[in-house]
């Protein structure tokens, strides 16, 4: 089931929401969930909007979300740009290196196939077509508050995949 | 300057409410058009599609398709649209289905 968890903000219930969703992060991931960007061929006013979610105002830290260089330490693939051939490779290996599970969120109108529709030789025509992307976070760029709402939303399909451990024996039936 | 600099200066705090609380500068974001169903005729609505460089808008019948995932807010079509028209104001626009970004909107206008 998918949830919008953010209600929009003239919806008086937004607080108890919000305290829910910190709740959420941080006992699924003890308030640090690592976040990697790869860029694909973007214009950079994605990545300039991205950055800008680290700034004191957002200070995206607060919400127990972070910004790692490294693709084995990261739990959400946040990608920009249409997709272009030559990061194709880049950006499944990427994909691929990350452990489970993981969330695929596509920003921003190219990588949504909003500019480039069709595939060429250039570009893939967004990255939908290159990883199973899981969050879709529309505009031309999207404000650093539809980014949060969009991690948010992440948060929620993240929660999804977790499965309880099991113990298991190579060979052993279920008594 | 930004009003958020100085309502922190003077609380002390820079740092937005949201999701905690509503973003009051979220009002001054570019968000993708609302139409009104009953003001779109279909000239209208040509002339809409016609006007949207991210081709945004597409005419199928008696509906305006608005795809939220091509539109880039450049607000183009509102003068355009007049009173037709105005910014909808919604930015948490998140979705995990592409198909959820798309909008039809029924042209209900009658033409004079």
């Amino acid at each position: 089931m998918t949830r919008l968890l953010t209600p929009s903000p003239s919806d008086p219930a937004v607080a108890p929401t919000a305290d829910q969703l910190r709740a959420q992060v941080g006992r699924l991931f003890g308030r640090s969930l690592y976040i990697r960007t790869v860029d694909t061929g973007s214009c950079a006013a994605c990545e300039s909007e991205i950055r800008l979610l680290a700034a004191p105002h957002y200070d995206l830290h607060r919400l127990g979300f972070f910004f790692t260089p490294a693709p084995r330490h990261a739990d959400l693939l946040m990608v920009t740009g249409p997709g272009t051939t030559g990061m194709a490779h880049a950006l499944r290996a990427t994909h691929a290196a990350m452990p489970d599970p993981k969330v695929v969120v596509a920003v921003g109108a190219c990588a949504l196939g909003g500019v480039y529709r069709q595939a060429d030789d250039l570009t893939h025509g967004g990255v939908t077509g290159l990883l199973p992307v899981d969050v879709l976070i529309p505009g031309c760029p999207p404000s650093p508050l539809a980014l949060l709402q969009g991690l948010l939303v992440a948060v929620g399909r993240l929660a999804e995949r977790i499965e309880p451990a099991r113990f298991r024996i190579e060979g052993a039936e279920a008594p | 300057m930004a009003r958020w600099f100085l309502r922190g200066l003077r609380r002390g705090v820079v740092t937005t409410r949201y999701p905690h609380r509503p973003d009051p500068e979220a009002a001054r974001v570019p968000t993708p058009p609302a139409f009104d169903p009953a003001r779109l005729t279909g000239a209208l609505a040509d002339q809409l599609v016609a006007v949207c460089p991210s081709g945004a808008l597409e005419r199928r019948g008696d509906t305006l398709v608005l795809d939220v995932g091509a539109c880039t807010a450049c607000q183009r079509c509102l003068p355009v649209a007049g009173a037709a028209g105005r910014p909808s104001g919604v930015f948490e626009c998140a979705a995990t289905d592409r198909d959820r970004l798309r909008v039809a909107i029924p042209i209900r206008g009658q033409h004079r």
